[in-house]
């Protein structure tokens, strides 16, 4: 399998020294360079990659301000001359982290885990059901018995038509936990069952009478996934 | 200069950080001259626009500049350099007035042009070597 990669970078000796090695690893299509974040964004509106390489400071906006905008998770591998973002790298969920210059050995081992990361999201995304901790259990659900989740700060609340469960966790972490061909994320506060929606009127979408907003950023990619006659 | 196999082999110069810079390019020396002269040239320029905005008092800017400079130093096996930039762009975030940094913002000018020295002569070899044996 190759995996569709974009370079997202301001420093061109950079990229081009990442391009090279990701044509020297076979494994890894780079579809596209850009030089900013925003431009990086308005084509990631459009397209969908597998991972990005991701540079943190840049001008305009920061390689996480990309990341709070996208609609989809794809796996993500910083690349940076700081070590300063292994925090917010833990938490945004990327999967690696390469400080600039990085070797090619270095490299491969970050490809190495895309690719463990690939393999488990496949298998996740088989899957109909999921596992959260609540009132010190763990309680099974189905997707299908799942309306949406909403963020509470460091907790999330996973709204069944029956009960709501509180566990702790985040909107961010559980977007690459999901089964995303059934949940999407369309708020930063909030992920839906896509099969649950009701009706949408031009930023809320409506699932059993409870009013859900959809981002400025979100909506294109909401418009996108559902079936319009 | 000669490997296991009688190969003629590019030895990088004593004053770089060698064992970085065999294992950034390996045997790749094509893509070593590439970077050395990409790097040089682009140190040159944001050096140029790191004195405006040192002039202009724009210290967020400066920043900006010195964080995009840093990696090039490594680029070039100069990674001693690349902590001094580093050092550099905590101090911008935390001063106020750029006449506060006159000295080290010198410091800063010398050791970019020592630097561009070391690349270009670098640079230079690896030239040679490469139109020679490649």
């Amino acid at each position: 399998m190759k995996y569709q990669s974009i370079i997202v970078e301001d420093l061109q000796v950079a990229a081009e020294f990442l391009k090279k090695f990701c044509e020297k690893s076979g494994v890894i299509d780079v579809v596209q360079h850009f030089l900013n974040a925003e431009d990086a964004l308005k084509f990631l509106k459009d397209n969908v990659v597998d991972l990005i390489f991701l540079d943190v400071e840049m001008p305009g906006a920061s390689g996480f301000e990309l990341l709070d905008q996208l609609v989809y998770a794809p796996q993500v591998i910083l690349t940076t001359s700081k070590t300063e973002y292994a925090y917010n790298a833990f938490q945004y969920n990327v999967t690696d982290y390469l400080k600039k210059p990085f070797t090619y050995q270095r490299f491969l081992e970050a490809i190495q885990k895309v690719s463990k990361k690939s393999e488990q999201a496949s298998g996740s995304s088989e899957q109909d059901h999921l596992f959260i901790k609540s009132d010190g259990k763990l309680i099974r659900l189905h997707n299908d018995d799942i309306l949406f989740i909403e963020s509470m700060g460091d907790y999330v609340k996973f709204i069944t038509p029956a009960k709501k469960y509180i566990t702790h966790n985040t909107i961010k972490n559980l977007e690459t936990k999901v089964n995303p061909q059934v949940f999407m994320k369309v708020h930063r506060s909030y992920i839906v069952n896509f099969t649950k929606i009701n009706d949408i009127q031009e930023n809320v979408l409506f699932i059993n009478g409870n009013m859900i907003p959809i981002s400025k950023t979100h909506k294109s990619g909401v418009m996108q996934k559902i079936n319009i006659i | 200069m000669h490997n296991t196999e009688n190969k003629i082999m590019f030895a990088f110069s004593e004053e770089l950080d060698t064992a970085f810079l065999h294992d950034l390019y390996g045997d790749d020396l094509q893509q070593a001259e590439m970077v050395f002269e990409s790097s040089a040239q682009q140190i040159k320029t944001e050096i140029v626009l790191a004195q405006a905005k040192f002039h202009d008092g724009d210290l967020q800017g400066l920043k900006k500049v010195i964080h995009k400079m840093k990696p090039l130093f490594g680029y070039i096996g100069i990674n001693e350099v690349m902590e001094e930039f580093a050092a550099f762009e905590k101090i911008c975030l935390e001063e106020q007035a750029a006449a506060n940094l006159e000295q080290q913002f010198q410091y800063i000018l010398i050791t970019t042009q020592q630097s561009l020295l070391k690349a270009e002569k670098e640079l230079k070899r690896l030239k040679q070597f490469n139109t020679q044996y490649l």
